[in-house]
């Protein structure tokens, strides 16, 4: 089947005072129709660049500087204006980072959902309330909470709100760029869960970024490891989960410490902010890795569907 | 056993709520008391909102408690030490804040930060000295004239510690010291903490969300749920063996593709549910629990620390604990025949 997004070798640089930082570089990946693609990564590696990128919000300094990204066959790329506006929130949706905190806080949930209607799909006000009222409830919300301002409402409840309006009009593809993270466990469980449901119900796909592995091994179908603005491992989640190839998508793994099994020393990584030229992983790799100290290698497929960023041939460890 | 380093004995604290006229009181912690042992890594565990920063924030002396006593070496401080903290207290308990990008003035250098902590405390701001707490927090010399601006999350935060340090602390608070650091360095500042404990004998309570870390790194664990201690015991024993439903509600809810047997989605609804609608536990329809306190009742022992649950399910024999028992054998039942 026809991949719903495709992106091709994008890079994305930073320019500022004839500096040039590389946000992302030569990154690559498809998302299949009803597809849970996740990326995960840091702080600063390029995640949130790539989301920013596909939905075309991407202001100066940053710059498109080579790539193609297709949405459905389309070049999201040459986009403009009336299109533009058109393709963002009904084909491709997006979940902030801290969402919650994006409603606002002078307008009821009722206004704030309702201009969605009003403003994409001309519905008179009674109608957009009537909508959603509907669209609460999807979200197991109360609609007698759309009188509620959000202020009224706990962090997961706006959450929640924020995924409702995001499928408001049905997209085809949803972007959640860390949905969860500034959430409690619990709630954390139960917006996944919303999630899952929801994308079983209205069968859109997901572009899913966070940093934490194991929330995105149990939700993601594949997951491409990015770091550095690169992607260093693309892979099933399954595969990658039960064997990381490279050694940045170990040490990510690595980073939360388990709730089962016997308690084993961790080994965390090297926290100096690090240099785009530096990898900062030559300390772990072996000595014949040595060259990427300066670079990271291009993807290989090492087996069907499975990437892996490595310079040589032969096994990595 | 030897006397705990530090024992706190029915703390309350209450915060007022809304204006003038809608006064409240809301009580944030209620009634608890614990020990924490010197050297040990003791962890409070909890959602947001469930008192473990006002623990945190009361032993540090920066909240007045409402009512209960704070015993250092076995003398109340409240009482000793009405309008603060004094310095003597101070030395022996020390705080790491969960934001480094707060909690460091950043129009000062690492180094004023480091000799102030000392000269304070009356101790030598030498070089040497300044040098010493670097290393030991694992950060280079070269640092001392850095800005804050200048170091990474993980950096900062071990510039906090090492602050912290700087007085010979018996006691560290650290609240959510890796919460808003990056993925990839947390695992560094609890190797740390760790680390302290065993070579410096630090006891430390380790106030968290994150139930893995908790077990990674504590001695014990605590589990807090809307202001009460709710299960208590040693780290593996808590996390493996847990008591309490809402223990149990916590860890179901942390991703993990590790763990083989997923919780069920029918038991997850119905332990919110207890836990969003205490009268209604499901091992207790008839509101037990909502009429009467629970009371500790100790479940076992594991390296000399004794697991201890706050649940009239844990009960011993009694008319109630026997008919809730068996709800959950039956419970337990239907899994075994569901899976």
């Amino acid at each position: 089947m026809d991949p719903v997004l495709e992106v091709r070798n994008l890079r994305v640089e930073y320019r500022s005072d004839g500096r040039t930082v590389v946000g992302a570089d030569r990154v690559s990946f498809a998302i299949g129709p009803g597809e849970i693609f996740g990326l995960a990564g840091e702080s600063g590696c390029g995640k949130s660049t790539i989301a920013n990128a596909v939905m075309r919000l991407l202001k100066p300094p940053a710059q498109i500087t080579a790539g193609d990204i297709r949405f459905q066959g389309r070049d999201v790329l040459a986009l403009a204006g009336g299109e533009l506006r058109a393709f963002r929130w009904r084909q491709i949706a997006m979940v902030f980072q801290s969402a919650m905190n994006s409603l606002n806080p002078v307008l009821t949930i009722g206004e704030q959902i309702g201009d969605i209607f009003t403003t994409h799909e001309k519905l008179s006000r009674r109608a957009a309330r009537d909508r959603a009222g509907e669209l609460l409830e999807l979200v197991g919300i109360d609609p007698e909470r759309l009188k509620a301002y959000p202020h009224q409402l706990s962090g997961g409840m706006r959450q929640r709100v924020v995924i409702a309006m995001a499928v408001a009009l049905h997209p085809r593809l949803l972007i959640m760029d860390e949905p969860t993270t500034a959430l409690d466990v619990v709630v954390q469980q139960e917006i996944m869960a919303q999630i899952r449901d929801l994308q079983r119900e209205l069968g859109f796909s997901i572009l899913f970024i966070t940093h934490d592995m194991s929330l995105m091994v149990e939700l993601s179908q594949r997951i491409g490891v990015m770091y550095g603005g690169r992607i260093v491992e693309l892979a099933a989640a399954d595969d990658l989960f039960a064997k990381p190839l490279h050694p940045y998508s170990e040490a990510l793994m690595n980073a939360f410490p388990p709730l089962t099994g016997p308690r084993r020393e961790l080994t965390g990584l090297f926290d100096a902010p690090r240099t785009t030229d530096s990898c900062g992983f030559h300390i772990r790799c072996p000595p014949d890795r040595s060259d990427c100290s300066m670079n990271i290698p291009d993807l290989r497929e090492v087996a069907p569907g499975r990437w892996v960023a490595r310079s040589t041939e032969g096994d990595l460890r | 056993m030897t006397a705990p380093l530090l024992s706190v004995r029915g703390l309350t604290k209450d915060f007022q709520v809304g204006t003038v006229f809608s006064r409240r009181r809301v009580r944030a912690v209620n009634d608890v008391s614990f020990d924490l042992p010197a050297g040990l890594i003791t962890a409070l565990v909890g959602e947001s909102g469930s008192g473990k920063s006002t623990i945190a924030r009361c032993l540090a002396r920066l909240e007045a408690p409402t009512a209960g006593q704070v015993l250092l070496n076995g003398k109340d401080v409240l009482r000793t030490e009405r309008r603060g903290a004094s310095r003597a207290y101070r030395r022996t308990v020390q705080m790491v804040f969960q934001d480094p990008f707060g909690s460091l003035n950043p129009v000062h250098r690492i180094e004023h930060f480091l000799t102030r902590a000392l000269v304070l405390h009356g101790r030598s701001a030498a070089p040497e000295a300044l040098r010493e707490l670097l290393t030991s927090v694992g950060l280079t010399e070269d640092m001392l004239h850095s800005y804050p601006h200048e170091l990474s999350g993980g950096q900062r935060q071990r510039v906090a510690i090492a602050r912290a340090l700087a007085v010979e602390p018996k006691l560290i608070l650290a609240d959510e010291p890796t919460s808003m650091l990056d993925v990839s360095v947390r695992v560094g500042v609890l190797n740390l903490m760790r680390r302290l404990r065993t070579d410096r004998d630090i006891a430390m309570l380790y106030i968290t969300h994150d139930l893995g870390s908790a077990r990674y790194l504590a001695d014990t664990t605590m589990v807090m749920f809307a202001g009460e201690i709710v299960e208590g015991g040693d780290a593996l024993a808590v996390m493996d063996a847990p008591a309490h439903p809402y223990t149990r509600l916590l860890l179901s809810a942390v991703p993990d593709p590790r763990r083989s047997s997923g919780y069920d989605p029918i038991e997850r609804a119905r332990l919110r549910d207890a836990i969003l609608n205490p009268t209604a536990c499901p091992y207790g329809s008839d509101g037990t629990c909502s009429r009467t306190e629970p009371v500790r009742h100790i479940v076992g022992e594991d390296q000399g620390h004794p697991h201890w649950v706050r649940c009239h399910l844990r009960a011993p024999a009694t008319g109630i604990a026997n008919r809730l028992l068996k709800a959950t054998d039956d419970l337990k039942k239907a899994e075994t025949t569901a899976a």
